[in-house]
């Protein structure tokens, strides 16, 4: 071990590998906040996910639903109630209403219409949205306290980590799981399944489509909200977060396989190991990871690692 | 036969263009109006817009009204540098103004050559726009990495730092100010050893990473450019870790600026040195008071912003230079520019014939509670001048 950390120090001149091999406490820090960072993005990317499974819609709005999502707990929690909490679900509330409108009022229209004037729509909205942030909350930088209770860090015996982050650990694969009990458990789940599988044989049966894709719509959209709202404590709500966020939510549902839960919490795992192993390694190419990651799959595996290939059975 | 029709239409617009120009002043304003950068864009026209205001009241610029002609960068250089041309070619501009971001800066800066039209950079501070990058036409009233860079090093040597982490965003800014920082801890603190130089990208949100290596390096100071949102996520992201518990943070990228206090308020952490080129709250220069009140009702704020001072002083630089030449022309405007000293809100500034650069001194200090206010406050406030003793 100790001519590995010397080979990393002095011949690969590389600092962080050195520091990764020779403190165990730094390494299982960085696990850490991949996962963390992980199951953010998964909260999000989860519901992008979801919605073109059963929708077959690419909503390049859903960045600017989490960047709602973050606004939203502003005011609520920092601004009128000061209870975090309440803010939270404030943002899932208020996506919920959104997604109906939009949904109902726009995109309902396009489900039969052609890839290219579906992305011309969901851009429009991103557009709309990003000015109607602006307008309700101006341009500023705000910041958002975390909850009174999660303030500090919890002594894990190898290190302090921070409450907070922990949280998002344990929220991320409660959300996997509750997701995948509603799709495999329920009838409106099941409902959902077979609409991604035949919608008009679906609708043939006598079951009401449009109910559903509204029902998942809202369910994708607070997604998106409710990941926002967490993430406003240590992503500061501001104009332009939304085309960070959908770049990155991007990557990990194609990573994942577009449509699949389990692909996306995959998805979002590889991406925070990337990041955050390889800022450590090799800090210059920070830039290029999710690209990498988007490279290798699309390469080996086009249809995403949970995917099904287009044009199968599906 | 249609080119030469076509050119003759062309021709004929840009004399039509000219026509209107002759009775007004026409100003080319570069600032980011939308997206992220509206967080300063919007603050900076406010300044710039009440400097044209205040010109307009008292007769214009040689007896013309002035026109601002305002074009979003994006905060992208490829828009700056489109928006640039355009403004020259089709609105006739006699003037550029503004610039946020060191590469926007040298994008404008590059079209200003081209176009042989003076630009007056109020905001960017990459050292190489009045070095390398310098040309007959190109003047900056905001300060540079290198004068930022040498008061940090005065800092760390103030507050005997031995052991420094540099954490950088990885672009113009961030490379010239890890630069700058470097030669100030040479001629100031000497003894200081920088154990770790980290580089995040422009607009990252998770800084988990790079926490962890500070935390680990064993550092007692923390030298940083991290500026806006991207400090506000960075301390939001160290706090639970007891990150500013362990070291001193000094940063330039004006985080000491009231709009980044009054909005993180009690999240704001402790041991923070910043810089900051306006106070609402302190009175450097005896004229301060009275821009201050009236920004304070243009902006409808009674605590007011930093970035407004800036884009004012550009405006007031190019009027007092298109007085003193005598007409709009870009090279009579640049020989004016040369030593020209004004005086402004913040003090008297000067342009250096030389360089192009204004002595442009900055607010220094530390960030602390104060009692009755729910945001931090910079006390002591430290004038640290625009100079570099070698």
């Amino acid at each position: 071990m100790d001519s590995l950390i010397q080979f990393a120090q002095q011949d690969l001149g590389n600092p962080g590998l050195a520091a990764l091999l020779s403190n165990p406490s730094f390494a299982f820090i960085q696990l850490m906040n991949s996962f963390s960072q992980a199951m953010n993005l998964f909260i999000i990317a989860a519901g992008l996910s979801l919605i073109f499974g059963v929708l077959r819609v690419i909503n390049f709005a859903h960045g600017a639903f989490y960047m709602f999502g973050a606004y939203i707990v502003y005011s609520v929690a920092q601004e009128w109630t000061g209870n975090f909490w309440l803010g939270v679900a404030a943002a899932g509330l208020g996506l919920a209403v959104m997604a109906v409108v939009i949904e109902r009022g726009l995109f309902q229209y396009i489900y039969d219409k052609e890839h290219l004037m579906q992305l011309l729509l969901t851009f429009a909205v991103v557009l709309i949205l990003s000015d109607v942030a602006k307008i309700i909350w101006g341009t500023d930088q705000y910041s958002v306290s975390y909850p009174a209770s999660m303030k500090g860090a919890v002594d894990l015996g190898v290190t302090f980590y921070p409450t907070y982050r922990l949280f998002l650990i344990v929220v991320g694969p409660a959300i996997a799981i509750g997701l995948w009990l509603f799709t495999e458990r329920t009838r409106f789940g099941r409902l959902t399944r077979a609409a991604t599988q035949d919608r008009e044989m679906l609708s043939a049966l006598g079951v009401n489509v449009p109910i559903i894709y509204t029902g998942v719509f809202i369910l994708g959209s607070v997604l998106a909200g409710i990941g926002g709202g967490l993430a406003a404590p240590f992503n500061s709500p501001t104009p332009g977060m939304d085309a960070t966020i959908i770049v990155d939510c991007f990557v990990i549902v194609i990573v994942g396989g577009l449509g699949s839960i389990w692909g996306s919490f995959i998805g979002a795992i590889i991406y925070g190991l990337v990041f955050n192993y390889g800022s450590v390694i090799v800090p210059n190419w920070q830039d290029v990871f999710p690209f990498l990651i988007l490279l290798a799959v699309l390469l080996v595996r086009p249809w995403g690692l949970f995917g099904k290939p287009e044009g199968g059975n599906a | 036969m249609k080119r030469s029709l076509l050119v003759a239409t062309a021709a004929a617009a840009v004399l039509t263009a000219g026509a209107v120009q002759a009775d007004e002043i026409r100003i080319g304003v570069l600032y980011p109006i939308a997206g992220t950068g509206a967080v300063y864009g919007e603050p900076a026209m406010h300044g710039h817009n009440m400097a044209v205001d205040e010109l307009n009241a008292a007769g214009g610029i040689l007896g013309k009204k002035i026109v601002s002609f305002a074009r979003d960068t994006k905060l992208k250089p490829a828009a700056a540098s489109a928006a640039a041309k355009e403004l020259i070619t089709k609105d006739g501009v006699n003037v550029l103004v503004g610039g946020l971001s060191s590469a926007v800066g040298l994008a404008i800066s590059e079209v200003a050559r081209q176009e042989g039209v003076v630009y007056v950079a109020t905001i960017p501070k990459t050292i190489k726009l009045t070095t390398e990058k310098r040309h007959d036409h190109v003047f900056r009233t905001a300060s540079h990495t290198d004068f930022e860079g040498d008061a940090m090093g005065q800092i760390v040597a103030k507050l005997g730092l031995k052991k420094i982490c540099d954490i950088q965003l990885d672009y113009a800014y961030g490379h010239d100010l890890a630069a700058g920082i470097e030669k100030g801890l040479k001629r100031h603190a000497p003894d200081a050893e920088k154990v770790l130089d980290l580089r995040v990208k422009l607009g990252a949100t998770d800084y988990n990473a790079f926490i962890s290596q500070i935390m680990g390096a064993g550092c007692d100071g923390v030298t940083s450019g991290l500026w806006g949102s991207h400090f506000v996520n960075f301390a939001q992201q160290g706090s639970p870790f007891g990150l500013f518990q362990q070291i001193k943070y000094i940063s330039g990228g004006e985080i000491a600026s009231h709009e980044i206090a009054g909005k993180m308020k009690g999240d704001y952490p402790d041991n923070v040195w910043s810089n900051t080129y306006e106070l609402w709250y302190h009175h450097h220069d005896p004229s301060h008071v009275a821009f201050q009140e009236a920004l304070a009702k243009r902006s409808g704020t009674k605590e007011t912003a930093m970035w407004p001072v800036l884009a004012y002083i550009g405006v007031k630089f190019i009027a007092a230079a298109a007085e003193k030449a005598g007409s709009m022309d870009a090279d009579a405007l640049a020989a004016a520019l040369k030593g020209m000293t004004i005086s402004t809100p913040v003090g008297q500034r000067t342009i250096d014939p030389e360089t192009h650069q204004a002595d442009t001194g900055q607010f220094w200090g530390p960030m602390v509670e104060k009692e009755g206010v729910d945001y931090r406050v910079m006390d002591p406030v430290t004038f640290i001048p625009a100079v570099i003793e070698e």
